[in-house]
């Protein structure tokens, strides 16, 4: 698109997307033996590239295994934690939504309509 | 598995190894007083086994079964007792499966918590641009 603020909020929608996806993961293996929860990170690439001036939309999120110890014959899967970073994730993909909206509102102005 | 929509394979994996565990724990519930002549093997109970799915997710790997064995009773009463009045009682503790049956269904909810969440996401990502 060209527009920085587009492509960071587009980004970042992105990478709360793979958020979701590995917190539903890591749910999902609750009580699989051996399993190993994944964090994922984006938000320090994201903030590298536009410090940088790069464009945000080759940000890729990095996922991360915990290092938590994993009970016998179950996961190290904090599910807690993971609840309230699932609620978090879906609320910032909210706010993104509406960061979008606000700058297409701002555009749609500029342009008369 | 681009995207949101990924949350619900992930999470609906899940949703079906839970019920999958839940039927056969309340399969061994309810033969938890399923006695067998001696000459018989007992009631065995099926235990699920699960691993993590290759891209997101988790999966019934395979059914091991409780041991044929059993636990001798004497119960001299019983129509299918032998000689020494003895019959064969499934080895299915009670107490195990319904701590297993606590985190299964616990596991199950919580799927479908997360489905619900992901859902909202949708949503709002059907309002870009309204």
């Amino acid at each position: 698109m060209g527009d920085i603020t587009i492509d960071a909020l587009q980004a970042s929608m992105r990478g709360l997307a793979v958020r979701q996806r590995t917190i539903a993961d890591n749910i999902a293996n609750t009580e699989t033996p051996g399993f190993v929860a994944n964090t994922v990170d984006f938000e320090s690439a994201l903030r590298d590239a536009l410090a940088g001036g790069e464009s945000p939309m080759a940000v890729q999120a990095t996922t991360t295994p915990t290092t938590d110890a994993i009970s016998p014959n179950s996961s190290n899967v904090n599910v807690d934690k993971e609840t309230v970073s699932l609620i978090d994730a879906d609320l910032r993909y909210q706010l993104m939504v509406q960061g979008l909206n606000s700058k297409f509102h701002i555009l749609r102005s500029s342009m008369g309509g | 598995m681009a995207g949101l929509y990924g949350v619900l394979d992930t999470s609906g994996s899940a949703l079906d190894t839970f019920k999958t565990w839940m039927a056969a724990l309340g399969d061994n519930v309810a033969n938890v007083n399923t006695i067998k002549r001696t000459s018989e093997s007992a009631f065995q109970a099926r235990l699920i086994e699960v691993r993590e799915r290759a891209g997101g997710g988790v999966e019934v790997a395979g059914v091991d079964f409780s041991n044929p064995e059993g636990t001798i009773v004497y119960d001299p009463t019983s129509p299918l007792a032998d000689a020494k009045g003895e019959v064969r009682a499934p080895a299915v503790e009670m107490s195990d499966q319904m701590t297993s049956m606590i985190a299964a269904q616990r596991g199950y909810q919580l799927n479908l918590a997360v489905i619900d969440r992901a859902r909202e996401a949708y949503q709002a990502a059907l309002q870009i641009g309204k």
